[in-house]
C-alpha cells in the first residue's frame, strides 16, 4: 500500500524552546517497497515514523495509507494505531517478558478475536518464516537478541498488514549478527507483498536494505532516491557527505559543455557530471576515496590531477591514504601491492561520470 | 485519553494533597489556638509557652546528640560493611544481604525492648552475666542513657543505610581507583582520595536519612530514654499530649512545627543528594568485576566482627524475647530458669482481651490499610511515572512529602483534624493516618514498576490491534503485578507493627498491637510483652517471607531477563 504524507509538522516544547521534529514533511512511499528513513539522530526519523503508525499526532498536515486517510488535521481525522492495521518492530523489541513465544507472535491474532486452532497454525507457519520453529513455548526472556528480533518481526507479520515499520531493528545487535540479520531481513522483506517503512542512522544499512531511500535533516526531507542516486548522484553536500566517505572541494563552475560541467577548483580544471548550475557560482565537488585510481609518478590530460602522498594508514584491505594536490588533502585508498610511501609522486584521472557537483 | 489522564491526576492531587497536606495545615493552625476544644480562636500563647519551657534547652541537647550519634555511626557501619562486602575477599558474604534485610522484621519496639532486658542496669541479663563473672559491684552498662540509645538507633538504621550505600559502592567504577593505583597512590590513599569522595553523596544521602529516621524514632528513646529521663524531641512531644492530667495539644503542635520545618527540609537535601549520587554513578558495568582487595591476616578479625554485629542484631533480640516470653521474671539464663519455663504469659496474652483486640486491629488495618493504600499507590505511580505534567510533578512531591512525617508530630496534626470529626477515637482514624504517612511505601515500588513498563510494550500492543482496555489488562497489568505484591506486604509489615503515629491517634477501642506492646513496656510486664511481640515479628516475617517468595516467582516467569 502506498503511504502518502503531506505536509506534516510536529513541534515540541521543552525548557521553554520550540523544538521542531517535523517541518513540513511532503513524502509518498510507494507500495511494496523497502523504503529507508535515514538521517543523523535527532532528524526526526523515528517521530515521522511514529506518526504514521499512530503513536504519535502531528501537529498539521495529512497522512493516508492505501488511500485511506489516517490522520488529517483540517478533516478532523485521527484512527487509532490499533485501528490502523499495521505492524511494527521497536528499537527494544518489546517483546512482553511476562509472556512466551507463542503468546507474543499470536496476541495480534488473539485480539482480532481469531479462532484458537488457526491461530496455532499462523504462528506455526510464521515462526517458520522466520526460522524460530519450535520455540513455542520459550520464555520472552530467554532469548538471545538476535532470537527477540525474530519473534518481533513474526509479531508484526502474523496479522499479515500491507505496511510494516521498523524502528532501528538492528541497533541493539552486535556488529556481526547486525550484518546477517540485515541480509535476512531483506530476504523475508523481499518474498512478502509489503510496504516496508525502515528508520536508521546507519548508511551501510540504508544503502544494503532499501529500494529507496529518503535522507531527513532536522525535521526535513532533504533527497528522496535509490540507493545509487543517493550515493553516486545526491543533490546536496550533506547528503553526499552523510552517505558516505567523500573528498569535499570547493569549486566555482566555468562554463557547460555537452553533458559536462567544467569546474575550476584546487586541484585545477575538473570535468565533472553536469549539472544545470549557472557559470560563475560556487559549488561543492565531491569525490569517494573508491574513484581515485593512483598510478605512480606524474601524468598529464584531461582531469589529471597530480600530487603527493602525504601520509598512509594500513587498514587490512587497502592503504588509506592522503594525497597532497597544492592546498588540497585527498582521502584515496590504494591497493596494498601498490608499493608506494609517504613523499611519493602520483597521479591519477577522475573520471567525470565519478565527479559530483552538489550545492555547498 | 489526555482529558481522562488530566482528569485522573487532578483528583490524585486532591486526595494525595489531602492526605499529606491537611494534616500539616492543621498542625499549624493547632499550634495558634487555645485547644484542641477551642480550635480556631488565634493565640501566641501556645508557641511562647512551649519554646519558654525550661526542659526545652535539654531536651534539644539530647536530641543533637541521639541524632548526630546514631546517624554519623549507622553511616560509618554501613561504610564498612558495603566495602567489606563489594570490594574484599571476607568470607560468607551472604551474611551481608541477611544483615540488610532481616533487621526489618524485628520492629523497632521490640528491638529496643530486647536491648532494655540485656543492658538495663537493674536486672539486664547481660550485666548481671558481666557482674557475675568479673565480680563487679555495679552494672557496667546503662541503657538507659543517651548512648544506649545511639547504639540501639544506630543499628536499627544501619540496614538502611547500607542498602544506600552498597549499591553505589557495587556500581562504582574501579577504573577511578585503579588509575589512582597506577598513579602512585596506595589502597589506603585512593580509598581517602577517590573512593569516598566519590561515594560522598551516596554517604551524605544514606547520613541525611538517619538524620530524618532518628529524628522521627519513637521507640528507642520511649522504651530506652523515659526511664532514664532522658527525652528527646519525640518522647517530649509524647510528654505533653499522652502523660500527666493537662494534655496540651496546642503546646504540642508548636513544638512540632519545627521539628516538621527540620526534617521536611532535610527529606528535600537527601533527594537531591540521592539525584546526586546517581549522576555520579552511573556508569554501564559490562561484564567486570571490581578487584577483589584481599584482607589477609585482617580477614578473620574483620569478619568476626560482621558475625557480631549480625548476631546483636538478629539472633539476639529474637532469643531474648522467646526467652522471656517463657520464664516467669526476668532472670539469667540457668538450670533453674529452664526448669521454670512454662507457656503462662503466652496463655495470659491469648486470654487478654486488650491484647486481643490490639492483634485483631492491626490485622484489620494491615489488610485494609495496605489494599487501600496499594490501590492508591498505583494511580499515583501511573500519574507520576506515565504521564508526565506540572500537575503530576506536584504529585510526586506530594506522596514524596510524607517521607518525612515524623509519625509522633504528624499524629498531633492529625489529632487536630480528628477531633472536628466523628472519625475521632475510632479505627478509620488510624487508617487514614497510616496511608498518609506511608504513602511513599507503596508509590516507591508501584512507580518503579511502572518504570519499567517501557512504553515500547504498550505501545506495540497498540500497533498489533489491541484496545488500551485489552493493553491494560493483557501488559500492563501482568506486568505491574510484582510491584503491586510487593507495595502490600511492604505496606502491610508497616502497619502491623505501626507505633509512633497509633501512640497519638489510638484511644480506648482503637489499640493497636505497638502501643499494647508499650504499655507492657510501662508496666514492666516484660513475659506477656515477649509472647505478643513474637506474635508480631511472626506475623511480620510471614509477610517479608511471603513477598520473597512471591518475588521469586515472577523473577522466574520472567527468567533473567
Amino acid at each position: 500500500m502506498e503511504i502518502r504524507i503531506r505536509g506534516v509538522s510536529k513541534h515540541y516544547y521543552s525548557e521553554g524552546k520550540t523544538i521542531k521534529a517535523l517541518d513540513g514533511v511532503d513524502l509518498t512511499i510507494a507500495a511494496n517497497q523497502i523504503f529507508t528513513l535515514l538521517g543523523p539522530s535527532g532528524c526526526g526519523k523515528t517521530t515521522l515514523l511514529r506518526c504514521i503508525v499512530g503513536l504519535e499526532a502531528p501537529d498539521t498536515g495529512e497522512i493516508s495509507i492505501g488511500g485511506q486517510t489516517v490522520w488529517s488535521k483540517e478533516k478532523n481525522i485521527s484512527i487509532p494505531p490499533e485501528k490502523r492495521g499495521l505492524g511494527m518492530v521497536f528499537q527494544t523489541y518489546a517483546i512482553w517478558p511476562h509472556m512466551n513465544v507463542f503468546d507474543n507472535v499470536a496476541y495480534p491474532l488473539q485480539v482480532r478475536n481469531v479462532g484458537k486452532d488457526v491461530i496455532r497454525e499462523r504462528v506455526a507457519n510464521t515462526l517458520r518464516f522466520v526460522q524460530m520453529e519450535g520455540y513455542e513455548m520459550r520464555p520472552a526472556t530467554k532469548l538471545s537478541g538476535g532470537q527477540q528480533q525474530r519473534v518481533a518481526l513474526a509479531r508484526a507479520l502474523i496479522a499479515e498488514p500491507k505496511v510494516i515499520l521498523f524502528d532501528e531493528p538492528l541497533s541493539n545487535l552486535d556488529a556481526k549478527l547486525r550484518e546477517e540479520t540485515r541480509k535476512e531481513l531483506k530476504a523475508f522483506l523481499g518474498n512478502l507483498q509489503i510496504t516496508a517503512v525502515y528508520v536508521t542512522h546507519d548508511r551501510v544499512e540504508a544503502l544494503a536494505l532499501s529500494d529507496a531511500i529518503a535522507v531527513m535533516r532536522a525535521g526535513q526531507i532533504v533527497e528522496v532516491g535509490t540507493p545509487q542516486k543517493i550515493y553516486f548522484n545526491a543533490d546536496t553536500r550533506f547528503v553526499a557527505d552523510f552517505i558516505g566517505r567523500a573528498n569535499l572541494v570547493k569549486a566555482r563552475v566555468r562554463f557547460q559543455e555537452g553533458d559536462r560541467t567544467v569546474v575550476e577548483c584546487g586541484l585545477g580544471t575538473i570535468a565533472c557530471e553536469r549539472r544545470d548550475i549557472p557559470v560563475g557560482n560556487e559549488v561543492t565537488l565531491c569525490i569517494r576515496p573508491e574513484f581515485i585510481h593512483v598510478a605512480k609518478g606524474e601524468g598529464s590530460g584531461e582531469n589529471v590531477v597530480n600530487g603527493r602522498i602525504d601520509s598512509q594508514v594500513f587498514v587490512g584491505e587497502a592503504y588509506e591514504s592522503e594525497i597532497r594536490v597544492g592546498n588540497e588533502l585527498l582521502l584515496a585508498k590504494i591497493d596494498p601491492d601498490a608499493n608506494l610511501k609517504a613523499g611519493d609522486p602520483v597521479n591519477f584521472r577522475l573520471d567525470a561520470a565519478h565527479c559530483l557537483l552538489v550545492s555547498i | 485519553m489526555d482529558r481522562a489522564r488530566a482528569r485522573l491526576t487532578y483528583s490524585l492531587v486532591i486526595i494525595v494533597g489531602f492526605l499529606t497536606v491537611c494534616p500539616v495545615v492543621m498542625l499549624a493552625l493547632g499550634s495558634f489556638s487555645e485547644g484542641l476544644t477551642a480550635f480556631g480562636t488565634f493565640t501566641l500563647n501556645k508557641y511562647i509557652a512551649a519554646y519558654t519551657d525550661p526542659a526545652l534547652l535539654g531536651v534539644m541537647v539530647n536530641t543533637l546528640i541521639f541524632v548526630f550519634g546514631s546517624s554519623v555511626l549507622a553511616t560509618v557501619l554501613a561504610l564498612f560493611l558495603a566495602y567489606l562486602n563489594t570490594r574484599t575477599d571476607i568470607p560468607f558474604k551472604f551474611l551481608f544481604k541477611i544483615l540488610s534485610i532481616v533487621p526489618m522484621m524485628i520492629p523497632h519496639l521490640l528491638f529496643s525492648v530486647s536491648w532494655a532486658l540485656l543492658l538495663n542496669p537493674s536486672n539486664g541479663m547481660m550485666n548481671t552475666v558481666l557482674k557475675n563473672v568479673f565480680f563487679l559491684e555495679s552494672a557496667p552498662f546503662n541503657i538507659y542513657s543517651l548512648e544506649g540509645m545511639i547504639l540501639v538507633e544506630a543499628l536499627l538504621d544501619l540496614p538502611i543505610a547500607y542498602l544506600i550505600i552498597a549499591p553505589a559502592m557495587a556500581s562504582f567504577d574501579v577504573a577511578l581507583e585503579e588509575s589512582s593505583r597506577v598513579f602512585g597512590a596506595g589502597t589506603w590513599r585512593t580509598l581517602i582520595r577517590v573512593t569516598l569522595p566519590v561515594l560522598r553523596p551516596a554517604i551524605l544521602a544514606a547520613f541525611v536519612l538517619g538524620v530524618v529516621r532518628s529524628l522521627a524514632s519513637f521507640a528507642v528513646p520511649s522504651v530506652l530514654g523515659m526511664p532514664g529521663r532522658v527525652n528527646v524531641l519525640a518522647t517530649h512531644l509524647y510528654e505533653m499530649i499522652a502523660l500527666g492530667f493537662a494534655t496540651d495539644y496546642g503546646k504540642a503542635a508548636a513544638v512540632g512545627m519545627s521539628v516538621l520545618a527540620t526534617s521536611v527540609t532535610l527529606i528535600y537535601v537527601y533527594r537531591a543528594l540521592t539525584a546526586e549520587s546517581e549522576k555520579y554513578v552511573t556508569i554501564s558495568s559490562r561484564g567486570y568485576r571490581p578487584a577483589v582487595i584481599e584482607l589477609g591476616k585482617a580477614r578473620i578479625p574483620l569478619f568476626t566482627i560482621v558475625a557480631l554485629l549480625s548476631f546483636g542484631m538478629i539472633v539476639l533480640p529474637v532469643a531474648v524475647l522467646v526467652y522471656t516470653s517463657f520464664v516467669p521474671y526476668t532472670m539469667v539464663p540457668s538450670a533453674r530458669a529452664f526448669s521454670l519455663m512454662s507457656l503462662k504469659h503466652w496463655t495470659d496474652v491469648l486470654q487478654d482481651p486488650l491484647s486481643l483486640l490490639a492483634l485483631k486491629n492491626s490485622l484489620f488495618l494491615a489488610l485494609a490499610g495496605a489494599t487501600l493504600g496499594v490501590v492508591l499507590s498505583v494511580f499515583v505511580g501511573y500519574a507520576i511515572v506515565k504521564v508526565r505534567t506540572r500537575a503530576s510533578g506536584i504529585l510526586e512531591s506530594l506522596s514524596f512529602l510524607s517521607f518525612s512525617f515524623p509519625g509522633i508530630v504528624i499524629g498531633v496534626g492529625f489529632m487536630w483534624f480528628f477531633v472536628q470529626t466523628p472519625l475521632y477515637a475510632t479505627i478509620w482514624a488510624l487508617l487514614i493516618g497510616y496511608i498518609a504517612t506511608y504513602l511513599p511505601y507503596g508509590v516507591r515500588p508501584m512507580a518503579s514498576a511502572f518504570v519499567q513498563v517501557h512504553a515500547h510494550l504498550e505501545e506495540s500492543s497498540l500497533v498489533c490491534g489491541a484496545s488500551h482496555l485489552t493493553t491494560m489488562r493483557r501488559i500492563i497489568v501482568p506486568l505491574l503485578v510484582p510491584g503491586i505484591v510487593s507495595a502490600w506486604i511492604l505496606m502491610a509489615a508497616m502497619f502491623i507493627r505501626e507505633l509512633t503515629l497509633s501512640v497519638v491517634l489510638s484511644r480506648p477501642g482503637s489499640e493497636v498491637l505497638a502501643v499494647q506492646i508499650l504499655k507492657f513496656a510501662d508496666d514492666g510486664l516484660w513475659g506477656k510483652l515477649s509472647a505478643l511481640g513474637i506474635i508480631m515479628i511472626a506475623i511480620s516475617t510471614t509477610l517479608v517471607v511471603l513477598a520473597t517468595l512471591v518475588g521469586e516467582k515472577f523473577k522466574a516467569v520472567e527468567g533473567g531477563g
